[in-house]
């Protein structure tokens, strides 16, 4: 399949049409929209739109991606806009990288501690959830397992990491993609609001949906949609670190679930078949967190001057820029990932996966949330 | 599904083949991808802010 590939340089000439779509949509929301917004009067009220609403560049960003794909394309993303699109997953990333400017090393330990003691009691719990249900709705075992790791971790990288170690099928993976995919946009959307509505800070939101919300892309989308500052201490600084943390476990999880899966089958079934945690963390370790690292490291060092943390001197110039730039790739990347919201293939979703689904999706993110507030005295700040 | 394993991270997606939501040829390259991309552009700033 691999070999199908004409390669990243030779497809990136036929990626400039949809670059350009992408990076015409970001200017005009940023230059125009947006300020259009701040300054106009509806209902009497200055701004109305973004005090009652909470939109901004990133929501509408994510609508346009929508809105083309979905209405103004047909359902089908036309072939000379297509490859540009494709760019979309490799500027969340480079986004994701630049973050480490957000944070020391201390920062990292300080955060990293609290959001593996979360990630890790909502992982365990959710898998343990997932296998329990998928033996109560009768479900395949393979579906089982890529619906435990799908709604435990990742979403999307989970359950296509967990398919061949549990032997599941295509349909199968994509089933359990269109629910994960469908409720967590429920959730990017709503999350804002309910955020915004209950006065929680960037701490308490940020934490709440980086172990609450299935997908990495869309914890992203919603943290910036609550507030679009990348600076130390905003939402997106505290939800990627828990994204990271539960990326990083991807390859353990996978490992949990194969253990399981492989359990159940018998001996001859499973010899040649089942592998070993060391391959998995080969296989799967996500390195552009090596890249993350890399950032926090030369933060660290002062490589890029202060770093602006609250109480401490003010950003340098460079960070400063840094932060802008990262705005603009991260609004390029959720153009991207909104032009890759199919309502067509959310539909794929349906009967007792989508049931199991739902509710451990939701009971996931309630109970983070209530665990959020009911710990948010012992929440570290950065 | 089981013989078209990929190595990578897949960390961010969506429904549908796998290869259609990125130009590289698995989701490693993309992260490599990312990090040369994070180079370049830190690199200018930096070069930038110099002068």
């Amino acid at each position: 399949m691999n070999n199908e590939s004409p390669g990243f340089f030779r497809q990136l000439p036929s990626a400039l049409p949809g670059l350009a779509l992408i990076i015409v949509t970001l200017v005009v929301i940023r230059m125009w929209i947006e300020p259009w917004m701040a300054g106009a009067v509806i209902l009497g009220q200055k701004g109305w739109l973004i005090k009652v609403f909470h939109l901004n560049f990133i929501l509408l960003g994510i609508l346009c991606g929508m809105l083309y794909r979905n209405v103004i394309f047909g359902g089908t993303m036309p072939e000379i806009f297509s490859n540009g699109f494709k760019l979309s997953r490799l500027m969340i990333k480079t986004g994701i990288i630049m973050l480490g400017s957000l944070y020391t090393f201390s920062a990292i330990v300080q955060l990293g501690a609290m959001a593996i003691f979360l990630i890790g009691g909502f992982v365990i719990m959710t898998i343990v959830m997932v296998l329990w249900l998928g033996k109560l709705f009768g479900l395949d075992r393979s579906m089982t397992g890529v619906l435990a790791n799908a709604l435990s971790i990742c979403g999307v990288s989970a359950a296509v990491a967990t398919a061949p170690a549990v032997e599941a099928k295509g349909s199968q993976v994509a089933y359990a993609i269109a629910t994960i995919l469908g409720f967590g946009i429920l959730t990017m959307f709503i999350s804002p609001f309910i955020g915004h509505a209950l006065g929680l800070t960037d701490l308490q939101y940020g934490a709440w949906i980086g172990t609450g919300i299935l997908n990495s892309g869309q914890v992203l989308a919603s943290a910036l949609a609550f507030n679009p500052n990348v600076t130390p201490g905003s939402a997106v600084s505290i939800a990627e670190i828990w994204n990271i943390m539960r990326v990083i476990s991807i390859p353990f999880a996978v490992f949990a679930v194969t253990v399981w899966y492989w359990a159940g089958q018998s001996e001859a079934d499973s010899a040649g078949k089942k592998k070993g945690l060391g391959t998995l963390l080969v296989e799967k370790f996500p390195v552009f967190v090596i890249g993350f690292m890399v950032m926090v490291f030369f933060t660290s060092m002062g490589a890029f001057g202060d770093v602006g943390i609250k109480g401490g001197p003010p950003a340098s110039e460079t960070i400063k820029t840094l932060r802008d730039v990262m705005q603009w790739v991260f609004g390029f990347g959720l153009v991207g990932l909104g032009g890759y919201i199919d309502f067509k293939e959310l539909r794929q979703a349906g009967g007792a996966p989508l049931k199991l689904g739902l509710i451990v999706g939701a009971t996931k993110y309630i109970m983070a949330l209530v665990v959020v507030l009911l710990i948010k005295d012992y929440l570290v700040s950065i | 599904m089981a013989n078209e394993e990929k190595t990578g991270s897949e960390t961010i997606g969506a429904a549908g083949p796998k290869s259609k939501v990125t130009l590289f040829k698995d989701d490693r390259a993309e992260d490599v991808g990312a990090i040369i991309v994070t180079v370049i552009i830190v690199a200018i700033i930096v070069l930038m802010k110099m002068h």
